[in-house]
């Protein structure tokens, strides 16, 4: 397969009177309508005064026969944060929906601040009735949280419906590993199945072998159906050096069956620009289809701190 | 029904365990064997920071709960790894035998930036008769859910007719009021039900009535059959105040049940006194009871938490 580069779309900085969106965007995910196409995201105010972030996530609406004209942004962030105590206190990011009815439905990642650690999240669920402009939560609680084999961080989740049985792909977090005094997680790619989106059962098994030596990172796991085949798109970076080589990358794999997956990192035709705003990395793909197209949107340098980029994918993908 | 005291079994200051930890002999839970009945709890060390980390031990008492025969001298489940549920503590622990083996369910706890702490329910199971338990793996098995968002605790589990019960605590809330430094958690007791002990169905209901309005907090219950009747006791308190006010702290309340879902509080057919001074004169709490040797006996903590230890209880009936 091969992927043209097609620009950036998006720029945070650019965008004015909105204390909550000042830098990222993160996670992009889409809902297309018949004119227009929405675009999920995650952004983050100025840090507080002890340098600390909490992430919000908006959308912009991207006129459908020119994906560069940005036509509509939100008002204001599409879900609130969580009350005190609650998963997701500092943040809702990424956000990944689907329409169900005449609903649109969102899994998010909610962020807690912990001492030892920097964070730990879980998934969280919210509804919306008016078209995905603003959601809101079922209960205060997680909806697919910790247990015996996934021990924390639980997020980065993605949303699919394959013959009528909901899949949440997501990642579960291995361990913490300590690289120069701090902690880095180690996430693997999970999933769960469920017949009504709210009661989920884990497969509690990686999904994707991991490279080489073992120590990868995996995250968004962008899961898409196309020539009777399931297409994995997500993002990896070892946690042992990606402060330093400021690098994450691409990684494919498909599968048959959803269960089985085989990665071939090495066909995914997308890399690094020599310059620019996508020099350093390639991170957090969406892969989606509009007017028959096949259109991927990423984050470049910084994990997406200056926006996201569109790339299409010339000839078929197979 | 009357509980009749028998005082203060086990003083904290007077025990080997003041050598190795610094205080608190917290939620005393037993299990009985042939020969000892064996009580484990939770007591404290310092880390590096100066904060306190929780940590399970255990004391041997002969049969009539009159004399210490024995002491745990070594770890006796591991804190949880960094970022684990239970990488700062493990308390309260409930020991359950079953079928010739013994588990235990976990309370661990671990710190967090805008509240204190966060909980989950642990799984372990020991292979040298309750001196060492191993986790089952990193994570917790019940933790916070979409209408029970943080704070999951206090486990208790009993098998009833084959079926696993499991009660334990969910929090609410957590109050920020200007009176406080730092934000006051409320919880309530409420159950789940499992086929292996491992596999938990929440039921996502409060059980217990509040008396005290409804920032009331309720913990640690545990439960006891007896005739045909089911009995709960659990402990009590105001959401604010209850360190340092005598009447805002915990007490000991009472509900029954025939079929384990349906519950009436009745604190006061059941009630266990504060006493006019010593050691459970402004506070009672954790409790826990057993049978040994058909007599029926609650274990509980008195004043600050069960710092100096914990006291015994006999049922007249």
């Amino acid at each position: 397969m091969k992927w043209k580069k097609l620009g950036k779309i998006f720029t945070p900085q650019k965008v004015k009177k909105k204390y909550w969106l000042k830098n990222f965007a993160q996670g992009p995910s889409t809902l297309i309508f018949d004119d227009f196409i929405r675009v999920y995201f995650s952004c983050r105010p100025n840090p507080d005064k002890d340098g600390k972030f909490v992430s919000y996530s908006a959308f912009v609406d991207l006129d459908k026969n020119d994906l560069f004209n940005i036509i509509n942004i939100s008002q204001k962030p599409v879900i609130n944060l969580g009350g005190k105590g609650c998963f997701d206190e500092f943040g809702t990011y990424p956000i990944s929906v689907i329409r169900e009815k005449e609903e649109i439905w969102a899994y998010y990642g909610g962020w807690t601040r912990c001492e030892s650690i920097p964070f730990n999240t879980a998934i969280g669920f919210a509804k919306s009735i008016d078209n995905g402009v603003s959601f809101k939560r079922l209960g205060p609680g997680p909806v697919l949280s910790y247990s015996i084999n996934e021990p924390f961080n639980i997020g980065s989740a993605r949303i699919r419906k394959f013959n009528d049985i909901f899949y949440l792909f997501y990642v579960s977090g291995e361990k913490w590993v300590i690289v120069n005094k701090k902690p880095e997680m180690l996430l693997k790619i999970r999933m769960a199945t469920s017949s009504d989106g709210l009661n989920w059962k884990k497969h509690n098994k990686n999904l994707i072998k991991d490279d080489d030596n073992h120590n990868e990172s995996q995250a968004s796991p962008d899961v898409f159906y196309h020539n009777n085949l399931y297409h994995m798109f997500f993002c990896n970076w070892l946690p042992s050096s990606f402060r330093k080589t400021k690098s994450r990358k691409i990684g494919y794999a498909y599968s048959t069956d959803l269960i089985n997956w085989i990665r071939k990192d090495e066909n995914i035709g997308i890399d690094i620009s020599s310059k620019g705003w996508d020099s350093e990395m390639i991170a957090y793909p969406h892969v989606f289809t509009v007017n028959n197209k096949i259109y991927m949107f990423y984050l470049g340098n910084e994990v997406g701190k200056y926006g996201f980029g569109l790339a299409e994918l010339e000839g078929y993908l197979k | 029904m009357k509980w009749r005291k028998i005082g203060q079994i086990f003083k904290f200051d007077e025990s080997p365990f003041k050598n190795r930890f610094i205080s608190h002999a917290q939620s005393p839970q037993a299990i009985v064997f042939d020969d000892f009945v064996r009580v484990y709890f939770s007591t404290r060390k310092k880390d590096i920071s100066g904060k306190f980390l929780s940590y399970v031990q255990y004391v041997d008492y002969n049969k009539k709960i009159s004399k210490i025969i024995n002491f745990s001298n070594d770890e006796v489940i591991k804190l949880g790894k960094i970022g684990c549920f239970d990488e700062h503590g493990i308390f309260p622990f409930s020991p359950l035998q079953y079928k010739g083996k013994i588990f235990a369910y976990t309370n661990g706890w671990t710190r967090r930036v805008s509240v204190d702490i966060d909980s989950s329910i642990g799984f372990a199971i020991s292979d040298d008769n309750g001196e060492t338990f191993n986790k089952l793996g990193d994570g917790p098995i019940l933790t916070s859910s979409l209408f029970e968002p943080f704070l999951i605790g206090d486990p208790f589990v009993k098998v009833y007719n084959k079926k696993y019960y499991m009660f334990y605590i969910f929090g609410e809330k957590w109050i920020v009021d200007s009176k406080v430094k730092n934000p006051e958690r409320v919880y309530k007791i409420g159950y789940a039900i499992s086929n292996d002990g491992l596999n938990w169905e929440k039921r996502n209901k409060k059980i217990i009535n509040d008396i005290l309005g409804e920032d009331e907090c309720q913990a640690l219950p545990t439960i006891i059959k007896i005739r045909n009747q089911y009995h709960m006791f659990f402990c009590y308190r105001q959401a604010i105040g209850f360190r340092e006010t005598k009447d805002k702290g915990y007490r000991i309340g009472h509900a029954y049940s025939d079929n384990l879902k349906d519950w009436i509080r009745n604190d006061s057919s059941c009630s266990i006194k504060l006493s006019k001074d010593g050691w459970d004169s402004k506070m009672q709490c954790y409790p826990n009871v057993f049978e040994c040797n058909d007599k029926i006996y609650l274990l509980y903590n008195g004043n600050k938490f069960g710092e100096n230890g914990f006291g015994l209880a006999i049922l007249d009936y």
